[in-house]
């Protein structure tokens, strides 16, 4: 068998439930420890120990400055950074802020004293090159164990090619866009199980864009039955900070109204 | 042939229950391809300990009961396009183990396949036919006194979906022409429908007869064991038809989109003789875009016919 693989897992701000599936994953969990040497993982062990690492896992966004430095720290300290969930590989929740709107909100909420430490909420690979994403909020336990797997194993992590159309047609669910509800689903990576729609709520979209979505054929259709502010509404929940998919829809949003067939 | 009141069909029915896994599939979404090739099936498992290949036990033998006339075609079909050029291991294995039950209000001549179709005449009549052995067997063995009678009369439900492309299929030759004409002689069907048709899959999912798969390897996290996957793959996805190397053959989703036409009806008919499409009316009906691929593909055979009117015109 080849060299045991180190492994470091780290995380900004979120809210740690990417890691809490990777700490649940039983026997998968013990299968990893055998395979790779956990050697810092602040949330659910002792030993901290410093790199070089071979792989680092990132759950979170980086937000505050210090986030950001160490950040670039691990860079040089690792052979491959995987983003861990929505909020490292496409800023996520904490992604949702408005930068334009944060000065005034830190003095209402806590006063004229404050002194923010956030500087912006970015996913990692804005600040640094980002070998493979894990993506989901939070993340799949199927998905996470086959990226891991795959690392162990010498392959490159791939991303899912087929959208959540998959996962949902497999659930056995009807499909939203035709009861003129909103979804991302067709434009996004499958991989999730359609939870989020087996339950009742839309796709925003938290696996990340599918290769080569047809984001003007999908803003074409939501527009039968939504308004643009709906649209953007429902964009800002994962998209906010990625202007590849903001500016899409936008230049989409612009066209207008089609007939509805 | 028999004639049974509906205590009679219950009995079968309820007989059939306690000898088989029953499978009501007559409101599901997705069609009966899914019992004899799921959405994912693990083929072999490789244990690096003693270098075995093993496959997982086939299911037990199960009755697929409410199939439409139409999705009994469509299985029919899929058996033939299935043994091609060689019978495929892991979809017959599930299709032997299956005892097919039609039911319907349609008429019909000839049986478009299953094993046993069940008719209804009237509120409490059905006619019960046998279609294979396997279905002659199964209703002797579960109803035994039952005397055969001559064809009942029934007023027969008419079948209304898609009943333009039905009528098309009947003319698959036709078909085939139009829609290889079409790529290159009504380029702007294509524009339009790529900018319309999302690349989701779900036509090529809730296809009776798609039948494409893509293979996924993986290695057990424990370095046991290796298992392979084959998933249903959908020709408008982008990875389809890329190349090691990098090189796509469908590059954009006007390729794409175009090869699950071409498929049904240009490939269907060069291998099989006939489109590969029973007009089930599932793809229109669930497409997302809300694509009239019945209206599609009277558009394309329209346009064809006009430009070969012309093409003789000027000869």
């Amino acid at each position: 068998m080849t060299k045991r693989l180190t492994i470091a897992i780290y995380d900004f701000t979120d809210c740690e439930g990417c890691e809490v599936v990777l700490s649940t994953l039983k026997e998968n969990l013990l299968a990893l420890e055998d395979r790779f040497d956990i050697v810092n993982w602040r949330l659910a062990q002792d030993a901290c120990k410093d790199g070089p690492y071979d792989v680092t896992i990132i759950e979170g966004t980086p937000v505050t400055g210090d986030e950001i430095a160490l950040l670039k720290e691990l860079r040089e300290k690792s052979g491959a950074i995987v983003a861990l969930g929505a909020c490292a590989s496409i800023a996520g929740i904490p992604g949702i802020m408005d930068k334009g709107e944060r000065e005034k909100w830190y003095k209402k909420i806590y006063g004229p004293e404050y002194k923010p430490i956030g500087v912006d909420s970015l996913p990692l690979a804005a600040y640094v090159r980002v070998e493979h994403m894990i993506h989901g909020c939070p993340v799949n336990a199927g998905e996470l164990v086959r990226t891991i797997e795959e690392l162990a194993s010498g392959k490159k992590p791939k991303y899912r090619d087929y959208s959540v159309c998959f996962d949902c047609k497999e659930a056995g669910n009807t499909c939203r866009l035709l009861n003129d509800k909103i979804c991302f689903g067709p434009i996004t990576q499958g991989g999730c199980k359609a939870v989020c729609i087996s339950g009742g709520s839309p796709c925003y979209g938290c696996f990340g864009l599918r290769e080569d979505a047809n984001i003007d054929g999908l803003v074409r259709i939501l527009r039968w039955a939504s308004s643009p502010k709906e649209i953007r509404g429902h964009l800002k929940i994962f998209f906010n900070h990625i202007p590849e998919y903001k500016d899409a829809f936008e230049s989409a949003l612009k066209r207008g109204r089609t007939k509805r067939p | 042939m028999w004639c049974i009141k509906t205590s009679e069909k219950e009995k079968l029915l309820t007989a059939l229950k306690g000898a088989y896994d029953f499978r009501d599939v007559s409101s599901s979404d997705l069609p009966p391809k899914k019992l004899f090739f799921p959405e994912r099936e693990i083929t072999f498992t490789h244990l690096v300990k003693d270098g075995s290949v093993t496959t997982p036990p086939p299911p037990r033998k199960f009755v697929l009961y409410g199939l439409s006339l139409r999705d009994l075609e469509a299985i029919t079909c899929l058996d033939e396009i299935m043994s091609a050029p060689e019978k495929d291991y892991y979809y017959f294995r599930r299709r032997r183990r299956a005892l097919l039950i039609g039911v319907t209000g349609e008429a019909f001549d000839v049986p478009p396949g299953g094993d046993i179709i069940i008719s209804s005449i009237d509120a409490d009549t059905s006619k019960l036919l046998s279609v294979t052995e396997k279905g002659e067997r199964a209703i002797k063995k579960h109803l035994p006194r039952l005397k055969k009678s001559k064809s009942p009369q029934a007023v027969p439900v008419k079948n209304d979906t898609m009943p333009d492309l039905r009528n098309l299929l009947m003319d698959a030759e036709l078909l085939k022409v139009a829609v290889e004409w079409s790529w290159h002689g009504y380029k702007k069907l294509w524009e339009k429908l790529s900018r319309e048709c999302l690349g989701c899959g779900i036509c090529t999912y809730v296809c009776p007869l798609c039948h494409c798969f893509a293979a996924e390897d993986s290695v057990a996290l424990s370095g046991d064991e290796a298992v392979r996957c084959r998933r249903w793959d959908a020709c408008t996805l982008p990875v389809f038809a890329r190349l090691g190397g990098g090189e796509d053959m469908h590059p954009g989703l006007r390729e794409r989109y175009y090869n699950w036409f071409y498929h049904k009806f240009v490939r269907g008919y060069l291998e099989f003789g006939r489109s590969e499409c029973v007009a089930c009316g599932r793809c229109q009906r669930d497409c997302p875009a809300r694509i009239d691929i019945e209206a599609v593909l009277l558009d394309i055979v329209s346009a064809y016919s006009k430009s070969a009117q012309r093409r003789r015109r000027y000869r």
